[in-house]
């Protein structure tokens, strides 16, 4: 499973860091717990801004993308849920 | 700041981003009265009880990033009210850097113990048995604390085998170390200026985000439109705060895009003190001084004037590495006009000193320098530039975390004279700072080197940062070892005579 997490200056503003943070520490969770979740890997990046919030006024950042479905206005609470969602057996 | 406090971080950013991009787009600062509400549009409170409480709320903090003042909740006055005092290219200022914002505070209750639902009224009832002011007894449902007889020993929490008595504190006042949180008469938050040191630790705690600092980003940027001979200095801990891809060359590349001519390392002011406070400590300790404190974090040093004043003369007299290097690139350019970035608020008082007023003429945080870089549309990833930067010592860029004051300052202490046996010893949150200095006081610490630092970690874990602590140490620690000097001594920028043993 491959999340990717924007750190362009908008999102980094608005705390694309902490989401990091918070998914870096779901994968211990995730570790410790191998019969509850799949063997998949759990494969997070940080990327250069996607320019979603460059072409609308709306409010977008943070934006996350998992398997390229991409999240506006993440927040690290919604991440993880999904990512923990599609990773439990 | 708290990387979980995700809406406040939200709230205070974004009117960091709002005030930078006017001042970028020179929109008329009338306009304010808007700004409120493209911050928080639509008609349903997100945050609080009500959208208009919220938007109230973001004008005060639009306020206090132009550097004005909180307006009273008695009065009438409009947000624009006292705009032309901010609408200036230098640095306005006025006291007291550090605002509750009222309406914004909840008036949480102040220390106490209490019991929880977790009570069952046991048999052993421990609680009762190990108060020493017979403040507990077993009521009908639980057990009850007489919140007058009580004097917050914790010990009846501790006793306690239900986990059923909890310790409750204003998070504000619990994250003051030097005690300067009374409250006004609604019980809200009131800061005592005769205490409070500024180290901004209540502004990241406050879990309803009513306490602000002021800002200088306003008059920064209109300054950096006006001027030529602009200088940014970068604290130590600047590495990792703008985001993992950002490289610490393109940090620097990003700040001259937006208006700097160059940009220098404070930890090149570092080694200027280190090589000074090491000289000091050997010629005054332990004959004309039983000790020396360190002098770079500001809050430290005011907390031992206000707080100890007969102690403060054994504070090192060098200049902070701020200082030192903003008179470093002075020498160079007696034209310019220089801006600390950082993780710290002090340095905005720091900066008004008498003694540094000439040298520092603005301060901003990571924040709000962030801010700026979303205003201008910068994204530092992006930028394409191959160069390094080597303004600096290992033992100098090693500043920002704790301990690394002291460090830097005995080993090259010892590098002048082996002989000497130094002592060092290091505090990094202002309680911890409190009780060194008690210490000190009392003659405990006679011939040791002290190093104060008002945050917890250090720099690293200051109020104006972006990115968590272990991110930040990491790359401190990455950048520090990419250093071609290893300590001041060799550091060629330097002049010799400072650098002669």
């Amino acid at each position: 499973m491959k999340v990717k997490v924007c750190v362009g200056s908008n999102c980094t503003l608005l705390g694309s860091m902490g989401i990091l943070d918070q998914i870096d520490d779901l994968k211990d969770i995730i570790c410790e717990d191998e019969d509850s979740y799949s063997d998949e890997e759990l494969e997070v990046e940080a990327i250069k801004c996607l320019g979603f919030c460059k072409e609308t006024t709306d409010k977008v950042a943070p934006v996350v993308v998992i398997d390229d479905e991409p999240m506006f206005n993440a927040t690290s609470q919604t991440v993880m849920e999904k990512i923990v969602k599609k990773m439990r057996k | 700041m708290k990387e979980s406090y995700v809406n406040l971080i939200n709230i205070r950013r974004q009117v960091f981003a709002k005030i930078a991009k006017m001042a970028y787009d020179e929109t008329d600062l009338s306009e304010l009265e808007k700004s409120s509400y493209e911050i928080l549009p639509g008609e349903v409170a997100i945050y609080r009880d009500s959208i208009f409480r919220e938007r109230a709320i973001v004008d005060e903090r639009l306020r206090l990033t132009l550097g004005l003042g909180i307006r009273k909740p008695t009065e009438y006055h409009r947000v624009t009210d006292g705009i032309s005092e901010a609408d200036v290219d230098e640095t306005q200022f006025n006291e007291p850097l550090v605002n509750v914002i009222t309406f914004a505070c909840e008036a949480c209750p102040t220390k106490s113990f209490y019991v929880t639902d977790n009570c069952r009224k046991c048999l052993a009832h421990p609680c009762t048995n190990v108060c020493p002011t017979n403040a507990v007894s077993i009521g009908k449902d639980r057990a009850n604390i007489d919140q007058d007889k009580c004097i917050k020993c914790g010990r009846c929490k501790e006793t306690c085998p239900y986990s059923a008595i909890v310790k409750y504190e204003r998070p504000c006042a619990a994250a003051c170390g030097v005690n300067a949180i009374d409250s006004d008469y609604l019980g809200r938050a009131k800061i005592n200026p005769d205490r409070c040191v500024s180290c901004g630790n209540c502004i990241i705690q406050c879990p309803y985000g009513a306490i602000s600092d002021k800002s200088q980003i306003y008059q920064l940027i209109k300054s950096l439109k006006k001027n030529n001979h602009m200088y940014a200095i970068i604290a130590p801990s600047f590495l990792g705060q703008f985001g993992p891809l950002a490289s610490p060359v393109q940090i620097f590349e990003g700040i001259k895009l937006l208006g700097f001519e160059d940009v220098v390392e404070v930890s090149l002011g570092a080694d200027i003190t280190t090589l000074r406070e090491a000289k000091e400590f050997l010629e005054r300790v332990p004959n004309e001084h039983p000790y020396m404190g360190t002098s770079c974090c500001n809050s430290w040093t005011i907390m031992v004037e206000k707080l100890f004043p007969d102690q403060y003369k054994y504070i090192s007299d060098s200049a902070s590495p701020m200082v030192e290097t903003a008179k470093y690139i002075k020498s160079k350019d007696p034209e310019a006009i220089i801006a600390f970035i950082g993780p710290c608020i002090s340095k905005k008082l720091e900066a008004l000193r008498e003694d540094v007023k000439d040298y520092v003429h603005f301060v901003i945080t990571y924040e709000e320098l962030m801010g700026m870089f979303v205003a201008k549309g910068i994204e530092l990833s992006e930028i394409e530039v191959s160069k390094e930067i080597q303004d600096a010592s290992a033992l100098g860029r090693g500043y920002a975390i704790a301990g690394g004051v002291a460090e830097a300052v005995k080993d090259t202490a010892l590098k002048i004279d082996p002989s000497r046996e130094i002592n060092v010893e290091g505090a990094s949150t202002l309680h911890e700072c409190m009780k060194l200095m008690r210490l000190a006081k009392a003659g405990k610490k006679n011939g040791y080197l002290l190093e104060g630092m008002a945050c917890s970690g250090g720099c690293i874990g200051g109020p104006g940062t972006l990115a968590s602590i272990n991110r930040v140490r990491k790359a401190v620690t990455e950048f520090k070892n990419q250093s071609e000097y290893e300590t001041p001594f060799d550091n060629k920028i330097i002049e010799e005579e400072l650098r002669d043993k």
